[in-house]
């Protein structure tokens, strides 16, 4: 499914859709920590999405329930991903991913909502979870924020979306753990949203994050920025894209202690009856201590430093074969990554070719995308935040 | 509006161009240092983990190890080293199992006990007994629910007679945690409180006063049986509290990061006037172990409810860890990471000094008072970790290379 073909544009009274979703996947990362090779199954992405809307579309919700508590623990083998505590595997999301209610309207030809609850921060690009790949960019904490208690304000017209929101900094502690509660209005984003053509949508945005990693708050702050374009519906050749550049600095105080770049460029095509989709990111990590477990990192940097930054270059290609039978999407899928890891900074007390035994790391998953039901909602966008919705029409939650 | 395939694939390839090479800030470099210099009398290398703090008593040297070097060696060994001859020997080693960082070390006064801590995952303490010195003997591994966030630092100090550890426990709930060694087989916890923004970092015990590094909550000074408020071991009482500046205006906040109360032997009425805060911020340079910054914050405690910072030392493009005194010549000796080992004349009014030896803020700067007085492993490509004057010489915890020796300073 592309982002695309998630996007609402129901004008209906009242509306209701409800979809559950999950991979089944088999994923070989050779080398992994400590130059070991690893072959694991997991159930990922386990989701059960609910969205509707009533007065006239007036007033909507969203609803996403992750189960990766249950059945990603320890994490998915993914390489490079990085946060919450994890490295090399990509992190569990928490059980209550999304729940977002908003109230929509419209100012003449301008489009407003207000939306609240635990959701996406109106920052950089759509979430990996909507996109072609099973696996993770590395750039995940660089290019979106989400699972933050969050109130959101929207305004669209013709062209142009701008969202502002306001939000808690700090990252879940856990699938269980919800955000701290006192620490709610601690941070800010602001996303502004271009559709110059139905074909292409351009977004640039900003947050200021305060503390993410230490919950109780006093450890190194965030600037971010993203920028990035994406196609809305098929051009030529391409049945999807997306171009997103994005830059965290971390501070301490107003000097700046540490900076991560991204570059990420994604396209899928159709070949047949299939869909052929390639990846290329490069993207700076933060190295932090690894625990007893070289899979996990203390969350609480003492001294507030990082003991390094690795460059990873990723290419990643994934071939699926979806199909539809009765109200449910299956989706076959084979996908491999190449990743080059370097050290960005020398000395590094993360060195990779050390770590890994290796600076090639390869990672192969074959697995089965399985959907039932139908999402008229585009996750992490709401209300008047889904670009390109006529004045008066809401949309999106 | 016309969409333009061509000019959007060509708008992609400058977006690539421009962006894909963005990196990372470099650090600001050490300026060299051209002053008197703590002369390497050996080296004692070992390269296969990084070193961490050290310790030593009579011949023999103590270090711990930090973090993970290779795929398969992290930082679970303590090195055991005689430091008789001009060049420190490893004559064994402690692993401690289920552990990947022992950040701190220290030998009780008596001689009598070695206490290594753990950080990360499993944090405890690790308690040896040196009847021989070179053959650690292990009494006992304390791990609590109240320690297993990780210990950062572990501090032996006797209050009262009576031997106690005062171990600052790693985030969520950072706290302090005090356990009496009377029976070192089998440590009781006396004293648990959370403190700290976000962490507490370190402490300094001394005539019954405790002084706790609290990060951004500055430095607080407790009554612990000695201060005359009521303080006890099991039941700190808070006598004052300062927040040091930092080495940057822009940073904002203390960065407290360990303490050193002094007592000169020769200076009179104000023999305990003053305390030593080490600032430890982070560098700029995204990584641990190739930049650093944070100044020697200098405390008037004359009046303990109302200490307040009267001088600093600052070095440009490096920053402070852990201190070592000698105070019978007064001079401290601090390890500054990046920037070796820096040797201070501390003796004296460090308040009293000319406009021009002052900060635009009014304090006394150190280095314009000449009070440095020299440095060892400056322009070496090192990264102290930890010093320690044993009274003869002074020896460097090097993370990269393992640990130096070092001449003492003189006097001028």
């Amino acid at each position: 499914m592309t982002a695309g073909s998630m996007e609402s544009r129901d004008s209906t009274r009242a509306s209701f859709t409800l979809r559950a979703q999950a991979i089944g996947l088999v994923t070989r990362l050779d080398p992994g920590p400590a130059d070991r090779a690893y072959t694991e199954g997991y159930l990922a992405q386990p989701l059960i999405m609910a969205h509707g809307r009533v007065l006239d579309g007036h007033l909507g919700g969203v609803l996403t329930l992750d189960f990766e508590g249950l059945t990603l623990a320890r994490g998915q083998l993914n390489t490079g991903a990085y946060g919450e505590g994890y490295a090399d595997r990509r992190h569990p999301h928490t059980y209550l991913h999304e729940a977002v209610a908003v109230a929509s309207g419209a100012f003449g030809r301008v489009g407003v909502s207000l939306a609240g609850g635990k959701g996406f921060v109106p920052f950089g690009t759509d979430d990996p979870m909507t996109r072609p790949f099973a696996a993770y960019p590395v750039n995940h904490h660089l290019a979106q924020i989400l699972e933050r208690y969050v109130v959101i304000a929207a305004a669209s017209a013709g062209p142009l979306t701008l969202e502002g929101a306001t939000f808690n900094g700090d990252e879940p502690a856990s699938p269980g753990a919800p955000p701290d509660a006192s620490r709610f209005g601690d941070s800010w984003a602001a996303r502004a949203t271009v559709t110059p053509h139905p074909l292409v949508e351009v977004e640039g945005s900003f947050a200021s994050v305060t503390s993410p990693e230490i919950a109780n708050g006093g450890g190194r702050d965030q600037r971010k920025w993203s920028v990035g374009a994406r196609l809305r519906q098929p051009l030529g050749r391409l049945s999807g894209g997306l171009v997103e550049w994005a830059r965290t600095d971390e501070l301490v105080g107003d000097v700046r202690a540490n900076q991560f770049t991204s570059f990420l460029a994604e396209a899928s095509t159709s070949l047949s009856r299939a869909t052929v989709s390639a990846r290329f990111e490069n993207t700076a990590r933060p190295e932090e201590e690894r625990l007893a477990d070289p899979f996990r990192y203390s969350r609480n940097p003492t001294d507030l430093s990082i003991i390094g930054i690795t460059r990873w270059q990723i290419g990643t290609i994934a071939v699926t074969t979806p199909f539809s039978v009765r109200h449910a999407d299956i989706a076959p899928f084979v996908e491999v990554s190449y990743g080059h890891p370097t050290e960005e900074v020398t000395p590094s007390a993360f060195v990779p070719q050390d770590f890994y035994g290796s600076t090639s790391i390869w990672s192969a998953s074959i697995g089965l995308r399985l959907g039932i039901g139908s999402m008229a909602h585009r996750m992490g966008r709401y209300g008047a935040g889904v670009p390109n919705v006529p004045a008066g029409v809401t949309a999106g939650g | 509006m016309a969409f333009r395939p061509r000019a959007f694939h060509w708008l992609l390839v400058t977006l690539f161009v421009a962006l894909a090479g963005c990196g990372s800030d470099s650090p600001t470099s050490v300026k060299p240092f051209t002053g008197p210099s703590l002369s390497v009398i050996g080296h004692g290398q070992t390269t296969a983990r990084y070193t961490a703090e050290l310790w030593t008593r009579g011949n023999v040297a103590y270090t711990t190890t930090w973090g993970q070097r290779s795929a398969t060696a992290v930082g679970n060994a303590v090195y055991i080293w005689n430091i008789g001859a001009n060049t420190p020997v490893m004559v064994d080693s402690l692993i401690v199992e289920n552990a990947t960082t022992l950040g701190d070390v220290q030998v009780s006064d008596d001689g009598k006990l070695l206490v290594v801590a753990t950080e990360r995952a499993n944090g405890s303490i690790v308690i040896y007994d040196l009847t021989n010195p070179l053959k650690p003997a292990r009494l006992t591994r304390y791990q609590t629910a109240n320690t297993s966030n990780g210990v950062h630092t572990a501090e032996v100090a006797r209050v009262d007679g009576t031997l106690y550890a005062f171990l600052s426990i790693d985030p969520p709930d950072a706290r302090l945690v005090i356990v009496d060694l009377s029976n070192p087989e089998n440590p009781r916890e006396v004293m648990v409180r959370n403190m700290g923004n976000p962490f507490v970092h370190d402490v300094f015990v001394r005539d019954g006063l405790l002084f706790t590094a609290l990060w951004n909550d500055g430095v607080t000074i407790w009554d612990v049986g000695g201060g005359g408020k009521g303080g006890t071991i099991a039941n700190p009482v808070q006598i004052g509290n300062v927040r040091t500046a930092t080495w940057s205006p822009s940073v904002g906040d203390s960065e407290a990061h360990n303490v050193w109360w002094f007592h000169d032997v020769a200076g009179g009425a104000d023999a305990k006037r003053f305390a030593f805060v080490g600032e430890e911020a982070p560098g700029t340079g995204g990584s641990a172990l190739n930049s650093s910054n944070g100044d020697i914050h200098v405390l008037d405690v004359s009046d303990m409810s109302a200490p307040r910072e009267v001088a600093f030392y600052h070095v440009d493009g490096a920053g402070t860890h852990n201190f070592s005194v000698d105070e019978e010549r007064g001079i401290l000796y601090a390890a500054y990471y990046n920037a070796g080992v820096r040797a201070l004349d501390v003796r004296g009014d460090l308040s009293s000094c000319t406009d021009t030896q002052k900060a635009t803020d009014g304090r006394c700067d150190l280095r314009k008072m000449g009070r440095e007085l020299a440095a060892g492993l400056a322009n070496a490509q090192t990264f102290i970790w930890g010093v320690h004057f044993d009274g003869s010489f002074v020896y460097a915890s090097d993370m990269l290379s393992g640990i130096w020796k070092l001449t003492a300073a003189t006097r001028p």
